[in-house]
């Protein structure tokens, strides 16, 4: 195989001549490999398909299966015969000791240049997406690249091989042993996106003046989403690393940031997170805690049992910015609660988590835009020492029951 | 030092055979180099044009980058003319070979191609910093910023159009922990590969450079650069004007900007949970064009503050501070440390309990505390201040009945105050308020 590696798959074709000869005989010629297919389908385990053509014999026919250096999975090997499967059986699998090898015994009933197909999960094989994505200087839409890499660390040269995705054409590539190839698979242009300032009061700090001269970045992230009116939507975007740039307006870009997405479905969406903003600033304080409605018991010396309470939250939010921006506000207000008078509207994403969407124009003249959110609720039913959430503590795993 | 080595291998398939016959073309340098250096990461975007003699047919164009910080996954090239002619098939890292890619170009056409190549490196990297030198009567301060861009990429870029990034970037990897993979992404089943090469180093080859280091910087310095400042996303990109050359393991001081008067006020802040019982002295003025600022966000850095002293020029040192970044018409407020020349006294004159309440049992259930406090503040200065003092309570059952001499005071938060003071030059001030705190039951009273 012109001096490459090819560590895999001495095979070896035996034939048990007689019952007296307990040799094992030996093909000068071993059969060559052709027709590879490389799966990449299953992002767990890559399955490599290969085509042999075997000489078999009428009766019993050993062929030795062997492979060096490779880490193959032993029991995923699969042998199947496809010219003549309903006169070529597959008897029995043998596994010699201390080595990586098989023999399979397979009966058959005339003489045959049989092409089998020979099936196994390779490891050290993989493949990764990256995305490459290039914003515009509005920030609307991105240039949408994305790569394949193919690695390979299997131990095996594959000179030419059908290359397998779970969507899109097959294709052929080679790949050497430790060799890594990249190549564009997947281009879209002006893909639309959204930009969403996130801030989480349970994430970030509430007061900036109580940090000594720290910026609180407010996260900044794109949205994308996966469907025919983004120019995709034809498959899921397979998870990976994404790096964000933009068009500066001089014929170049600058680095935006970059983030990993999970796998994103058709008509689902990812959110990148590409940098923070410090040119939106949010001061949250509370500015009332008190209880109320305070029950005590009967005790001579009377304890405080249940109480409610009365709590006022402010948050300022700062545009510094000269252009607009929605910022999504989260708060979280834990227990059983009741809004008393709220400012602005929100949206209740759970039991616990309100969701706030504040537009904010941009920085005039006369300086910042200024929004406030002021929160007056009350929490109800507190009792000292007790703690009831609404979501219940989650049980312990569950043991799966032995199966005798 | 040229690090970043271009080949060209010319693949013609020879018709029939199927044989390859291998040219080797030296490649020409690169024609323009842009740096774009990040500081909150280490990390700069290196954009390269260059001209490639293509054949028409199959070309390898290999790309070798020993002993630099780049990050291989990083790596494009795409062409700036000809683009529908010119298939960029893929770029491979060959086996048992490091810091070397190979790309795979389908070309349709033959002749001078220009190309841009773009990668991400670690090494270079700038900060922001500054001067402030206050008036006597310290009601001014001039205010110069500064920028130094350190060279410590292994690499020399000469020539290079240069600009900076403020702003805070996400990024998952280190580029410097990319540069050194064994392998570009890794290898299946693992995390990240141990380092394998070097970082380079800078030293011992100083003294080479000097001299045209030095002659270099001769030639910059006759007329200082303007630096261009614009918005983009959530960052301000900085241009440095023409070009520059920063060998490596040099760095390079450049004026950012000049603002000759800005007013500036001399607070001071009390606030014994925070401070201790000393007074900190603050600079304070906002980035807006009444401060002759504004422009442009101030990135954050290290000020060192000095104060005119007679009449020839002379300086003393005031102190330093470092500070955050400032959007444009944002308030900044430089700490400077704890001073002893204005100080703040706060005293407890009187202590009185009252309106108790009992139990079934006759024990106390709930009770106010009252506390009458004296604060005296004294500025021995013979310039102006302001002084803010903030109180915590520690709960939020108070009632502030009475605030003596001074009255005003601003609620921050459920249980503090802030009451604010301007002082006239060698003066004191003295005022008392009373709190009334409640306890236990006696909260069920409070409103």
């Amino acid at each position: 195989m012109n001096g490459k590696r090819n560590r895999l798959m001495a095979i070896v074709l035996l034939l048990m001549v007689s019952a007296v000869s307990q040799g094992r005989i030996k093909l000068v010629a071993l059969p060559e490999r052709a027709a590879t297919v490389i799966r990449l389908d299953n992002p767990r385990a890559t399955l490599i398909e290969e085509e042999r053509v075997l000489t078999l014999q009428k009766g019993l026919n050993k062929v030795d299966f062997s492979w060096k250096a490779v880490s193959i999975d032993a029991d995923s090997i699969r042998l199947r015969a496809l010219d003549h499967p309903g006169n070529v059986t597959l008897l029995n699998v043998s596994y010699p000791p201390d080595e990586a090898a098989l023999v399979w015994e397979i009966s058959s009933d005339g003489d045959y240049a049989e092409k089998v197909r020979i099936s196994y999960l390779l490891s050290n094989i993989d493949r990764l997406i990256t995305y490459k994505a290039i914003a515009d200087k509005a920030e609307t839409a991105v240039d949408l690249k994305s790569y394949l890499v193919l690695r390979n660390f299997s131990g095996e040269d594959f000179d030419k091989a059908r290359v397998l995705l779970d969507y899109g054409e097959s294709f052929e590539q080679g790949i050497d042993h430790e060799e890594t190839k990249q190549m564009l698979f997947l281009k879209a242009s002006k893909v639309p996106i959204t930009k969403i300032w996130t801030f989480d009061a349970a994430k970030l700090p509430w007061d900036p003046e109580q940090l000594e001269n720290r910026n609180v970045g407010i996260p900044v992230s794109y949205r994308i989403v996966n469907n025919s009116q983004s120019g995709l939507g034809e498959f899921s975007l397979w998870g990976g690393k994404a790096r964000i740039f933009q068009d500066d307006g001089h014929e170049s870009t600058i680095f935006l940031g970059e983030d990993v997405t999970s796998m994103v479905p058709v008509g689902e969406k990812t959110e990148l997170y590409i940098g923070d903003s410090r040119d939106i600033v949010v001061t949250q304080r509370k500015m009332e805690e008190t209880q109320i409605n305070k029950r005590y018991n009967n005790d001579k010396s009377p304890r405080l049992v249940l109480y409610d309470t009365d709590e006022i939250i402010t948050a300022k939010i700062e545009n510094f910015k000269d252009s607009p921006a929605v910022l999504t506000m989260i708060q979280h207000i834990p227990g059983q609660w009741d809004m008393k008078k709220c400012n602005m509207t929100y949206k209740k994403k759970d039991a616990n988590t309100l969701e706030f969407e504040i537009t904010l124009p941009a920085r005039t003249e006369n300086g910042p835009a200024t929004k406030e959110l002021t929160m007056h609720y009350n929490r109800r039913n507190l009792r000292p020492g007790v703690d009831i959430r609404p979501m219940p503590t989650p049980m312990p795993t569950m043991i799966e029951p032995i199966r005798r | 030092m040229k690090r970043i080595i271009f080949s060209l291998l010319i693949i013609v398939l020879m018709a029939g055979a199927g044989q390859a016959k291998v040219d080797l073309v030296t490649l020409p340098t690169r024609e323009t180099v842009q740096l774009t250096i990040y500081n909150s990461a280490d990390m700069t975007l290196v954009r390269e044009s260059r001209a490639l003699t293509l054949k028409d047919g199959e070309n390898k164009l290999q790309f070798s980058w020993a002993n630099t910080l780049i990050d291989p996954t990083s790596l494009e090239m795409l062409p700036k003319a000809n683009e529908d002619k010119i298939d960029i098939a893929d770029l491979t890292y060959p086996p048992r070979v490091q810091n070397l890619g190979l790309w795979n170009i389908e070309s349709g056409v033959s002749g001078k191609v220009p190309v841009e190549i773009s990668y991400l490196t670690s090494g270079l990297s700038w900060r922001a910093f500054y001067m402030g030198t206050l008036t006597e009567d310290e009601e001014m301060m001039r205010l110069q910023g500064y920028v130094r861009v350190t060279n410590n990429s292994g690499e020399d870029y000469e020539n290079a159009q240069t600009r900076l990034i403020v702003g805070k970037v996400h990024i998952l990897d280190e580029i410097a922990e990319l540069a050194r993979r064994q392998y570009p992404y890794g290898r299946p089943g693992e995390g990240i590969a141990p380092p394998m090469a070097p970082a380079p180093s800078t030293r011992g080859r100083m003294d080479d450079k000097r001299r045209s280091f030095a002659l270099a910087e001769e030639a910059v310095m006759r007329s200082p650069k303007e630096i261009t400042k614009e918005g983009l996303s959530e960052y301000f990109l900085y241009t440095i004007e023409g070009k520059e050359t920063i060998p490596t393991g040099w760095s390079k001081r450049l004026l950012s900007f000049e603002a000759d008067e800005v007013p500036v006020v001399n607070l001071y802040k009390y606030e014994e949970e925070r401070y201790g019982a000393s007074v900190v002295r603050f600079l304070s003025f906002k980035n807006d064009k009444e401060h002759e600022l504004g422009e442009t966000p101030i990135p954050g850095g290290m000020l060192k503050v000095y104060r005119n002293a007679g009449n020839e020029g002379h300086l003393s040192y005031t102190g330093q501070s470092s500070f955050k970044y400032i959007p444009v018409d944002e308030d900044v407020e430089l700490n400077l440390g704890a001073v002893a020349d204005v100080a703040v006294k706060s005293k407890i004159m009187d202590f009185e309990t009252d309106n108790y309440e009992f139990d079934r049992r006759g024990n106390v259930s709930g009770w106010d505390e009252i506390r009458t406090f004296e604060i005296e503040v004294k500025n021995t200065r013979d310039i102006g201040v302001k002084v803010e003092i903030k109180r915590n309570f520690n709960t939020s059952y108070w009632k502030l009945t009475r605030s003596g001499d001074f009255g005003e005071f601003e609620q921050v938060d459920m249980d503090t105050v802030k009451f604010t003071l301007e002082l006239k030059p060698r003066s004191a001030k003295k005022f008392e308020y009373v709190l009334r705190t409640y306890h236990d039951t006696r909260t069920d009273d409070w409103r």
